[in-house]
């Protein structure tokens, strides 16, 4: 998994390593000191790293390993020991560049005694857009992370993932090039998390820049191209995902079941080349977040009604690069004219075991047509009564209509 | 200009939200409406008018300025603790906008809450004032509630001065030994001292000199109209009555018609009014005012306060909104003064530091004795000895300087002024403007905000 650090950043380029710099952390350090100036504890150390544009950058590591501070060096919120940082080639305290950046901090920061609309249009009118602009933006971003319903309810009122939502919103308001994103999901429910990584990943596809905090392993996995990995204040790795996690010495085959005889000559074959004990066969299944987010869709096709977040709605469409405040019409004809799938991003592919992508279309090409891409499988229909009915002993609710 | 009226906005909501404001509100009222029915007064309208108007707004204004600067620390220490101002300071605003913003939205808060006791107060006093019996209004319209001018006799600090020091030199050159064995400055202040109350001193049985004060440009619009004179004294000695007759006369005959009052009965220390008849002062607008004193103790008219003469110049209404403007002017610098402090410091240790140097400034009276005494170590008045100290070489120089800014801020006394029937005039209000929310609130911001700008918002508390 380690990367030797002495290894130059082109080793490790990615299909935006020609992309315009957006955040360059150069022999980045910060120690924090006590009242008499006495170094107290050494939170980042020596870090360097490059973010381009368009990226998902993700910052691991354990908690005290200098994420959040690192987060907050670039914002500006705390002053380097030593080093230098630059954010869109300016200073991190150039004022004029924050209209370019979002930021959701670890925890809700936001005014309790605001209720929801007044906390976006007051963050609204910190970047000085327009009334009917901020009222606009509000609508979309309210609906978007499912806090419509509880727009005048003050934020102090939420709960810890309610609050991550609307922290989330405040930090899109602004439309910005550069979102920083510090533990997104914790405190969000899956369909949550689901949400968040799929506004990551529009974010992406319309050429934003994000940088990820996170201790959530999934959570990187799922959306980030590039990671660095921080323990004691220092980056143990760095590197692109698909690099960092691939296992070039194996590989992974999935197809419908077999006929054992079928299995048996495919086994034999492939015994001839590699040693009994490094085979192995299993049955693929999908994983829990995609099982849970199908059931939940079950429960809300049968029960409309809910006192919490309403999930679901699809990301802002300022966020999805639609132009705000022209005709529906236009709107129509953009959706009719866009590449299938670019509205509204597919659900998150199933974390499957690494798999050098590479390697395996290389063998595609060379024997032939491409096998389709392993799709989770469906959860049967007995699976999905079963939790269906869970979840309504949970709620307290009669199973809906749809439930048998 | 948008994100300060969205600071400033913020500001108004959490006081809103938390109840700060209705809060406030409530116990501004309750002091405009509570106090009348608790204070004593001399059973006359216009004393009671005058106590009225006194203690409501110096209610007012206390209550006013305790709250402005608790609010001010709790705003922004608060915000930098709570973590709030992470996302302020992340947005494209700069620091000095949101320092600027919080004191704007806590200085219009004030003008809002003052504007709304102070109305009471006025509506109040007309009130009260239409329900006296007609001759009792008048009395209360010509004196209280009526914006007059003040004119006092010239400034004799040079003579004095001047004086003092020629007698210092006939002193030295008698004896020339003194130089090297006494203070010379204390003999110095000794001497001026004296020849200060050669100018304030009545002797028993004798007239004043005469006191002769310049109305200036006023005389234009004063003839045929009673003017007022305001007077106070000590006495050198007790009366057993606990008042001193007096004999006041007006007029300096041939220039101009003369008039004459009773026998008076005045108490010291106190301030006593009179009614001059109209048309008594010369062509150049100066009224000669003499006062005979029949007692057997001398009688002592400070130079400062001992003798002003007021004039009607305007109406009570605006000069009552220009006193509201100063008050207000306080209310910015005390704004100014906890927010700077909450800059820097955590919520409760600003809150003290304020309220420490508020106490300071209230007590100034003590740090004026002590530079006019030029000890901290005491004086005695019966073996006129004075103390010394070896810190004083250190302290008098602090406590003048300090005095110097006090009073940039505390020569202004607005709710006297109205409760006199005093003009509070233009002049006042632009000078209070300009020292006091100018100079020195522009001081105390540019420190704040260069304290905020330099702060680390996060903390290693938060560090992951």
């Amino acid at each position: 998994m380690a990367t030797d650090l002495s290894t130059p950043h082109s080793a490790l380029r990615t299909p935006h390593s020609e992309a315009e710099v957006v955040v360059s952390v150069t022999g980045l350090t910060k120690v924090f000191q006590d009242f008499w100036g006495r170094p107290k504890a050494r939170a980042v150390d020596r870090v360097d790293f490059e973010v381009r544009r368009g990226e998902v950058f993700g910052l691991l590591g354990p908690n005290g390993s200098g994420k959040s501070t690192t987060v907050k060096l670039i914002l500006g919120l705390l002053h380097p020991t030593r080093g230098l940082i630059r954010v869109f080639d300016h200073s991190p305290r150039h004022v004029p560049t924050k209209a370019r950046i979002g930021y959701l901090p670890e925890e809700s920061y936001l005014y309790r005694y605001l209720d929801s609309r007044e906390t976006l249009d007051f963050f609204g009118n910190l970047f000085e857009l327009p009334k009917r602009q901020r009222a606009d933006r509000a609508e979309q971003l309210l609906e978007m992370v499912g806090l419509k319903q509880v727009q005048r309810r003050a934020v102090g009122e939420f709960s810890k993932g309610m609050q991550r939502r609307i922290g989330l919103a405040q930090a899109l308001i602004n439309d910005p090039d550069l979102v920083i994103l510090d533990e997104p999901t914790s405190g969000l429910d899956p369909i949550g998390c689901h949400e968040v990584k799929d506004l990551i990943r529009a974010l992406a596809r319309r050429g934003k820049t994000v940088i990820l905090s996170s201790h959530l392993l999934a959570d990187v996995e799922d959306v980030c191209d590039r990671v660095v990995i921080y323990y004691g204040g220092r980056i143990q790795a760095m590197g692109a995902l698909r690099e960092l996690l691939a296992k070039p010495d194996s590989i992974r085959i999935t197809a419908p079941a077999l006929p054992r005889e079928t299995l048996e000559r495919v086994l034999a074959l492939i015994r001839k080349d590699v040693a009994e004990d490094t085979v192995r066969i299993d049955t693929p299944t999908q994983n829990l977040e995609n099982y849970f987010l199908e059931v939940v869709k079950n429960a809300q096709q049968a029960a409309a009604e809910t006192s919490g977040v309403v999930s679901g709605a699809p990301v802002a469409a300022y966020l999805r690069g639609e132009a705000e405040g022209r005709p529906a019409a236009d709107k129509l004809l953009e959706r009719f004219t866009l590449a299938p799938g670019t509205e509204t991003p597919g659900p998150a592919p199933a974390p499957s075991p690494a798999v050098d992508q590479v390697k395996l279309d290389s063998l595609a090409k060379a024997h032939g047509p491409a096998a389709p891409a392993p799709a989770p499988a469906p959860a049967t229909e007995a699976g999905l009564e079963q939790a269906n009915e869970k979840l309504a002993t949970l709620l307290g609710k009669n199973p809906g209509p749809n439930a048998k | 200009m948008q994100r300060l009226y969205a600071i400033a906005w913020l500001t108004w909501k959490a006081a809103f939200r938390f109840r700060l404001f209705l809060v406030i509100a409530g116990l501004l009222l309750v002091s405009v409406v509570g106090l009348p029915l608790l204070i004593k007064d001399d059973g006359t309208a216009r004393g009671f008018t005058q106590i009225l108007l006194t203690y409501t707004l110096t209610a007012i204004t206390a209550l006013l300025g305790f709250s402005t600067l608790w609010l001010a620390c709790g705003t922004l220490a608060r915000d930098i603790e709570e973590c709030q101002i992470q996302m302020l300071a992340v947005k494209p605003i700069a620091r000095w906008q949101i320092w600027l913003g919080k004191w704007l939205g806590i200085v219009s808060l004030d003008a809002v809450l003052l504007a709304l006791s102070a109305g009471c107060v006025y509506g109040l006093l007309q009130w009260r004032a239409h329900r006296l019996p007609p001759d009792q209004q008048q009395a209360l319209r010509n004196e209280v509630l009526v914006a007059r001018g003040s004119a006092r006799e010239k400034n004799f600090d040079k003579e004095i001065d001047a004086r003092a020091d020629q007698l210092l030199r006939e002193r030295l050159e008698k004896n020339p030994l003194e130089t090297r064995q006494a203070n010379l400055g204390e003999v110095r202040r000794q001497i001026r001292e004296s020849v200060k109350a050669a100018y304030e001193l009545v002797r028993p049985g004798s007239p004043s000199r005469p006191w002769r004060i310049n109305l200036g440009s006023a005389r234009l619009h004063l003839r045929g109209q009673p003017l007022s004179l305001r007077v106070k004294f000590n006495a050198a000695e007790g009366s057993a009555s606990g008042t001193y007759g007096g004999i006041l006369a007006f007029g300096e005959p041939p220039k101009t018609k003369t008039a004459q009052s009773p026998v008076l009965s005045m108490a010291p220390d106190t301030f006593h009014e009179f009614i001059i008849p109209p048309d008594l002062f010369d062509a150049d607008g100066v009224l000669t005012i003499t006062f005979g004193n029949p007692n057997e103790t001398a009688l002592l008219f400070p130079l400062e306060d001992g003798v002003e003469v007021l004039y009607p110049e305007g109406g009570f209404g605006p000069s009552f909104v220009r006193a509201l403007g100063i008050i207000l002017c306080w209310m910015a610098l005390l704004a100014a003064l906890g927010l700077a402090s909450a800059s820097l410091l955590s919520f409760p240790v600003a809150a003290f530091f304020s309220l420490g140097l508020l106490a300071m400034t209230l007590s100034s009276g003590t740090m004026a004795n002590a530079v006019e005494e030029g000890t901290i170590a005491g004086y005695n008045p019966e073996k006129n000895t004075r103390g010394s100290s070896p810190v004083d070489l250190v302290v008098i120089p602090t406590f003048r300087a300090a005095l110097k800014v006090i009073r940039l801020a505390m020569d202004f006394s607005p709710v006297d002024s109205l409760s006199t029937g005093r003009r509070v005039t233009w002049t006042q209000l632009g000078l209070a403007l300009s020292q006091i929310v100018v100079l020195m609130a522009g001081s105390v911001g540019l420190l704040g905000i260069f304290a905020l700008s330099r702060r680390e918002l996060a903390g290693a508390q938060a560090v992951q």
